[in-house]
Formats: C-alpha cells, structure tokens, sequence
C-alpha cells in the first residue's frame, strides 16, 4: 500500500507538473506588442484586414476577435485586465457611459484629418461633463429614410402629399394602416423620431458650453404640445398603428400592400432582392423638417491599452490609420453604410441615397442619462397611435416627459 | 426455526443482473486508473488555477483553491473509513458551492454597494482617468506632428513639426529647441522622416517606447506641457484639475472649486454636491439601496402590485397545470387504451419546444391585426387585444404559461398515479366510494405525497421566470401609473428594467438588492409550502 501511494502521488506531481508547464507557456505568449481589438461579425474581415494592412507596416500583430456587438460595451467593463481589448469598434451613444465609467481614452485628431470628418460625427463621439473629448474616431454612419414604392406612389414632395398618397394605397389594399413603421408593444422611439422632430420635439437641449444638458428634456416641448393634434389625426385616419412590428412593416412594404417604409440601411439588400423599384427620401418636413437619428459607428482606444503597454501603438492604429479614407471605405462598406470620412463615398447608389437622407440629422444623445428616454418616448407613441381607445398625444407625451424627468432624477 | 425453513428451500445460483456485471466492470484495476485520471485533472486544473491568482495576486482566492485541492486529494486517497460518504457528496457540493453559494455572496456584495454606470472602476483607477481627462489645450496651444528620434548620446528626444508654421523643434523634458527648418525633412503629412544630428527611431521598436513616451513630457509656459499622443502626434496641453492627495480632494485650477470624495464613491463638489467629477469608483455604501427602494415612490409604488401580480400568475400557473395534466393522466390511464403512446407524445410536444422559440411564436400569433389567432376568431366576429390591453395580457401570459407547464404536470401525475397501489382503489370502490370520492379520499392524498415538492419547485420556477413575460409582452401594456413596471411585469423582470432602464443606466447595486428581496420572499414561501406538506413524513 505504501508503494502504490507513493506511486499516486507520482503521477499526480507528473500531471501537476504538465498543467504548470503549459500555463506558462501560455501565459508567456501575451508579452509581444500585440493589440487585441474587438468587434462584431460583420466587421470582423474588413478590421481584420485594415488592422493587419497597419501591423505589417509597423512591425506589429494584432488580433482580432469577435463578440456580439451589444456585449462589447457590456463585456467592457467587466473584463479582466489580461483579457481586455486595447481597441473596440463601438456605437457613438455608447460613448457617455463608457467615458463615464474611465474605459475609454481621449483621442487628439490632427487639424487636417478633422476638416475630412463632418462636424456632427466627431460631435458624436465627443462627451465631458467639464470638458469635453473626443473618445472616438467615426467610421460608419447610418439613419433611417421613408422608402417610396414609386410603382405605387410618387416621391412625395411635402407631408400632406405623403398623407394622401399612403391613405389611398391603404384603401385600395384594405390594410390597417397607412405608413410602415415598426413599433409594437414596447414601442420604438427610434423609428418614430422622423415624426417627433418634425412636430417640434427634441430630446435634450444644449446648454450654454454647447454640451447636452440632461435637465431640458424637450419630450413635452411646447411646440411638440401645440402640434400633438396632428397625432391624434393621424390615429383616427389610420395613417400610423403601433400594432405594427418589425415583421408586419417589412411584410406589408415587400407584398406591395403599402408604398411607404421607415427602415434603415440595414435592409438595403432586402430592398434590393425584392425586386421593386423604389427611391429612399427623408420624410417630408411636417412643422419642422423630419430628420431621423443619426447613428454614428466607429473606433475607440480603451483604457486597457496603456495597462498592456501598447497605448500609443492603438492610438497610432485608430487616429492615423483607420481615419484614413482608404480604410475608411472598407470599414464602412463590410456594414453596408456609408463611411463617415468625407472624402471616401460610398460606390452603392441605395447607400448614398440613405446618406442623403441625413442631412439636418441629430445624433442619438451619447449621455448615460439616454438610457432612461428610449422606454418612455416609444411608449407615449404606442399609446396615441394605438386606433381605437387610444390616449391623446399630448397627455400621453407630458406623462412620459415627467417619468423621464422622475428617472433622471 | 429460521435455519430450518432456509435449509428447506433450495439454493439457486445468484447471478447479477446486465447493469451490475457492467459497474462491476469498473472495480478493480480500471476501476483505479479512472479514479487516478481524474484526480490528476483535477490537480491539473487546481495548479492552472493558482498560477492565475498568482498571476493576479489574489491570495485569499489561492488560499482556499490549495485547501480545498489538499482535502480533495485526502478524502480520495487517505484509506480512512470516515471519508467514504464524503467521496460521494464532494462532486455535488464542490459545484453547490461554486455556482450557487459564491454568486450569492457576490451579489450581497453589490447589493451593498453603489456599482452602476460611472461607479465601477477602483478609486485609484478613477484618479488616474480624471487625471487624463483634465488635460485641455491651452489657449493657443499648439499641435505636432513628431518623430520620436535618438540624439548623440542615445537620449529620447522628440523631432516636432508645427503644421501652421512649418517650425521644426527637438523637444526633451527641459523644453524645446527649435532646429533650422533645412535641417529636418518631412513627408507629405508633416510627420518627419530624417533630422540632421539625430537617428529617427522606425519600426518594431516604436511601439516598444510605450512607457517613456508616457512620461516624456516637454513643458511650454506654466502648467502646459506637449505630451505625446500615439507614435505620430503630440499636443499641447495642460491639466485643468490639481489633486492634493494628503487632503483627498481635486481643485479646479481656474476657479478654485475644490472637489471632495463624498464617501459615495465620486469627488463632488463642496458647493454644489450635484456637480462630480467622472469617472467615479465602486464604494460600500451600506444600506442605501434598500433605502432608496423603501423610501422613493419611483420605486416603491410599482413594486407591491408587481409583487402582488408575480405570487398571483406563479400560483394561477401551477394549479391551473397541475389540474389540467392531471385531468389528462387520468384520462389516458386506462388500461387497454388504444393510441396511448401517440396521445403521450402529442401532449408532450409543448415541453420540448424550447421556450426562447414558443415564446416568440405566441407573440406572433397573438398580435392584435396579424395575428392568426385573431384573425381565426375575426372570422366568428370576435376581437380579443391580447397583448394590447392589460387584463387581457395577463390572461395571454398566463394561457401561454400554462400550455408550456402542463405537460411537464401531466408527465408527472402519469408516473404518481401509476405508484398508487390499485388495491387500495379497489377496496375503496368495495366500500362504496362513488369517483369523486375515492378521487378525493384515496388518489388526491397519496398524489399529493409525491407531487406537492414539484409543485413548490415549479412556483419558484414561474415566480422567476423572465422569458415568459419579457418575450411576450415585454412587461405588458403600460398603465398612466408607472414608467418603469408595465401590467405584466412580474419582479424579475421589475429588476430588470430598474437595473437596465433607469438613471444613467446599468444600475446592478439596485438590481441586486431587489434580487436579495425576492430570493427571501422564494425562500420563505417555499419553506411555509413545504412544511405543511406531508411529503417529508415517510422519510421521519
């Protein structure tokens, strides 16, 4: 028995010994610059190859991986030191939070590479509750447009001519609503904005530094009131239904049973599959000109890069090169958007008519405080777009203006 | 007299049955290889794991990951009789503990502090970042283009091409020296690429300077200074925050305002406590969470009728399932029935769709305009707001509850009714017991026995059970009442939208207060269920 014990623990030092051997190979492999970057699957080949056109010019390597595009702003604040990014690809609004929270380093961009970027993308990625920063460099921009059926109606011209046309394509095809713009039962401020900004409202005003200001919540705004009949006209003549979700609108507009669809450049290949003819506007100015949300999507440096002694390799990466319009195009065109760089245009006619359709377009606010509108804003459009037994716009947006300001606190 | 009656029957071979002859297979020789196997992963694994926390210095994590390996490797080895139940509960309570007790501590842990969006970092951490954050250009500060190079002596210095003015400099940390523009070349982007006198540093070797370029800093006029920012830039810049560490405090150096920690883990300052600076850092903020719950009618209000609404759907679930699948049981349980196994199958279809997939579809098929089965009823004139109106949602949420749990009730009443010994059915119909009556008298109670556990285990499911309602209605209709609770929302679902939706967002401090609240109110009602049951009585 002694002999057979002392052969156990034999093989258990052998085995200890071998697991030993392998961690530190393991872990020994992180010391070379290497910049670890993530982002999601659609961007993964265009960053892969950008980031090694970089690295094989510089002596460098990098990795690259990839995560869901939502958990890369979750994941980032929870990740251990040894496994976090240096370099994230990232949405615009999730900008305040994570400068919020210190994961994100401020970016300096040289005069000349500023002038190629348009003032209200770099606006997108700058945030400071004292001073303000730049955290991010834009590469993608993206908004929804109206898409016209036009074997079915005409580019409408202004709002009323919009009206007449979708309530008489609705006749005709006995559908329940007039225009193609998903919500559903938790509501959808983000597609409803077009209407939201055309009545008058916004969503935070600027305070006097030109920053957001989370107090002037603008979601009851008085010309929003004075106009909110309008919505509740619309609801009665059917022209909007928040019964409608993503799968009824795309539905609806694809078996030509309505000529009008609020969608953005994400269906831009289901548009063109489809076979029909169609042209992507801005929704006509209602009191005010209907301009959507813009999304701006680019590249962030993270806090962990300067931890990992790569700082300035991955601000060399992100300011200098991926700013550039030649890897420009690639980022944005391996999304399908139009890249945010002035100087690199897109070569996709359906994507230049989205970009055209952004013009006078506010960026979605990039404060933490934004979290607490998107719930509120779509429910008060749900309820004043319900059809019958639905509540009046004005009352439905002043309840959500002062839950938003009760949450803001 | 017992050995009489044993010599009197006769002895047959014993031989064991297909499953014993395989276990005893392992016994013996391979039986030990395996047990060696895995002890040595194991340990392989428990070496890995202490070369991370090593790695990452976290002793009281390495301290109880080497006793709990050392116990491990003595009950397993040490050929003592008092360990040999202990081989048999070591598996179950090593992952008990690991997966069920240590996320509990952690989230007591957080439910005591104030970790939410611009509270996560460490206060050291946030320093440094408020730090970084408060460097501003000047007024007329300046931008470069740079180079960093090596002079005569190997020294780090920094070739500075001003784009404006064409001026080229070296700078070291004693300031800058401006060079005669002939001197320097540069490419069609300003940034140098040779200087007379100094050797350009190119290549790998650029990125390896990470650190002393960090702390290479040219000082200009007063506080400013050029910094580099990346390989190809520097910027000058100067801090508009001074931190006095001995007093624990930030001072704002154009006004004087002074910015103290405010013990709820942020520099605030003194005259407006509104104003703090970001980031913040994770603190221990005692009760507070639970105060804000208690005492702020943003929560308060909402939580006592979603928790009234959550005990009303997990109980309307189980015994609406519990009724139904035993109604179906016994139904099917007639001997000689022909199509029983069809029937069994059929009805077992609803538990094995995944509930993700279900879910999803009843939302679909219950929509109000394009629903089908709205547009089947449409047929007969009837409109029903499934998921619009509120009443109507909570029925939609439990009818679909209830078709996924039945089966699961159904299976099980299947096996209880089959364990009931049907002699005791018999002798009751002997002694006159009409149906109903031996149902209640005789099947019920004996029922009961076996199934009031599943029962108490599948309230606590349903009182949880986050994708039943946020995948159909995601928290329901909203009544004018609350923003943050909709009619359908049950607890879970509560948390999360307070955790996810509220203030600047991602407030887990919050969330898992109220997840220590509801874990509380599981455990309690479980235990009052479970004590009135006779269940445990066999076993006393």
């Amino acid at each position: 028995m002694q002999n057979s014990l002392k052969r156990t623990w034999a093989v258990l030092g052998f085995v200890a010994a071998l697991a030993a051997m392998v961690a530190t190979t393991a872990t020994a492999a992180h010391k070379a610059v290497n910049i670890v970057i993530w982002t999601d699957s659609d961007r993964a080949a265009a960053v892969t190859k950008v980031a090694n056109d970089w690295a094989a010019k510089n002596g460098a390597t990098v990795k690259v991986v990839t995560k869901n595009f939502g958990d890369i702003r979750d994941n980032l604040g929870t990740v251990a030191a040894a496994d976090a990014p240096d370099v994230i690809t990232a949405a615009h609004d999730w900008t305040g939070q994570l400068a919020a929270n210190g994961l994100v380093q401020p970016l300096f961009l040289s005069a000349a590479v500023k002038k190629q970027f348009p003032s209200y993308t770099l606006n997108a990625f700058s945030y400071g509750t004292a001073v303000k920063k730049l955290y991010g460099v834009p590469a993608a921009v993206e908004n929804i447009g109206l898409v016209v059926n036009t074997k079915l109606a005409k580019a409408p011209k202004t709002f009323a001519q919009l009206e007449s046309e979708a309530l008489a394509v609705k006749k005709k095809s006995h559908l329940s609503f007039g225009i193609a713009v998903q919500q559903g039962s938790g509501g959808d401020a983000y597609h409803m904005y077009p209407f939201f900004s055309g009545l008058g409202g916004y969503v935070f005003g600027t305070n006097k530094a030109g920053n957001l200001d989370p107090s002037d919540i603008g979601v009851a705004s008085p010309a929003l009131i004075k106009n909110s009949k309008l919505v509740d006209k619309w609801n009665k003549e059917g022209l909007l239904s928040s019964k409608v979700d993503a799968a009824a609108a795309q539905n609806a507009f694809l078996k030509g049973q309505t000529a009008f669809w609020i969608t953005g450049p994400w269906n831009a290949d289901t548009l063109k599959k489809s076979g029909l003819k169609f042209q992507v506007m801005q929704v006509p100015a209602i009191v005010k000109p209907s301009v959507p949300f813009l999304g701006v999507q680019g590249f962030m440096v993270t806090k962990f890069a300067s931890d990992h002694g790569v700082g300035s390799a991955a601000t060399d990466l992100v300011t200098n090169f991926m700013a550039t319009p030649s890897a420009q195009t690639q980022l944005a065109a391996a999304n399908g958007r139009p890249p945010a760089n002035s100087l690199a245009k897109s070569s996709d006619p359906v994507l230049r008519q989205f970009s055209a359709a952004s013009k006078g377009g506010v960026p979605m606010p990039n404060i933490p405080q934004m979290n607490s509108v998107w719930g509120d804003l779509g429910q008060a459009w749900v309820k004043s777009t319900k059809g019958s037994g639905a509540t009046p716009a004005a009352t439905a947006f002043k309840t959500a203006a002062r839950a938003i300001a009760d949450k803001i606190g | 007299m017992s050995t009489a009656t044993a010599a009197a029957q006769p002895t047959q071979p014993f031989r064991p049955g297909l499953i014993s002859r395989g276990v005893a297979l392992f016994s013996g020789y391979p039986g030990y290889v395996i047990k060696m196997i895995l002890l040595g992963l194991t340990n392989a694994v428990a070496v890995w794991a202490a070369y991370v926390l090593i790695d990452r210095s976290r002793w009281v994590a390495l301290a109880i990951l080497v006793l709990a390996t050392l116990a491990i490797d003595f009950v397993y080895l040490a050929p003592r009789r008092w360990t040999l139940p202990l081989k048999f509960l070591i598996p179950g309570t090593v992952f008990l503990i690991g997966f069920q007790i240590v996320p509990i501590i952690y989230t007591i842990e957080i439910a005591f502090s104030n970790y939410s969006t611009g509270h996560i970092a460490t206060k050291s951490e946030a320093i440094k970042q408020i730090k970084i954050n408060s460097l501003q250009p000047p007024p007329n500060g300046k931008q470069y283009e740079m180079s960093p190079a090596r002079d005569k002596d190997g020294n780090l210095v920094l070739i500075l091409h001003e784009d404006t003015s064409g001026a080229v400099y070296a700078g070291t940390k004693k300031g800058l020296t401006p060079l005669p523009k002939s001197d320097v070349e540069v490419d069609e982007t300003g940034i140098p690429t040779s200087a007379k006198g100094f050797k350009l540093i190119t290549g790998a070797e650029l990125f390896t300077l990470d650190t002393q370029l960090r702390d290479l800093k040219i000082p200009t006029k007063g506080d400013a200074a050029i910094q580099p920012q990346g390989v190809r830039q520097a910027v000058e810049l100067q801090p508009t925050l001074r931190f006095d560490p001995q007093r624990n405090q930030f001072v704002r150096i154009t006004d004087g305002v002074v910015f103290k920690d405010n013990g709820q883990g942020a520099f605030a300052s003194v005259q407006n406590p509104k104003d703090e600076l970001e980031p913040g850092w994770k603190a221990f903020v005692g009760v507070a969470n639970f105060k804000k719950l208690a005492t702020n009618p943003l929560y308060r209000t909402p939580f006592l009728h979603v928790f009234v609404w959550t005990f009303v759907y997990a109980t309307l679930t189980v015994f609406l399932s519990f009724a139904a699948g035993l109604f179906v049981a016994i139904a099917l349980d007639k001997k000689g029935l022909r199509g029983q196994k069809l029937y069994r199958s059929v009805l077992v279809i609803p538990y094995a769709i995944p509930g993700f997939l279900a879910l999803l579809v009843w939302a679909g098929l219950l929509n109000d305009d394009f629903g089908v089965v709205n547009q089947l009823l449409g047929h007969v004139g009837i409109h029903v707001p499934w998921l619009f109106d509120a009443t109507w949602a909570r029925v939609s949420v439990v009818m679909v509850s209830v078709w996924a749990t039945t089966p699961y009730f159904f299976l099980v009443s299947m096996g209880a009714l089959q364990s009931i010994p049907s002699e005791l059915t018999e002798a009751a119909r002997v002694d006159g017991g009409g149906g109903w009556q031996i149902f209640r008298r005789v099947t019920l109670p004996l029922l009961m026995v076996a199934v009031a556990p599943l029962m108490i285990a599948s309230f606590a499911f349903n009182f949880n059970n986050f994708g039943a309602i946020y995948l159909l209605t995601g928290g329901g209709p909203y009544s004018g009442t609350s923003s943050i609770a909709g009619s359908t929302d049950i607890l879970i679902t509560y948390t999360y939208k307070l955790a996810i939706a509220t203030g600047k967002g991602n407030d887990y401090g919050l969330a898992s207060t109220v997840g220590i609240i509801i874990f509380f109110i599981v455990a309690t009602i479980s235990w009052i269920a479970f004590s009135r049951t006779k269940s445990l009585e066999s076993l006393r």
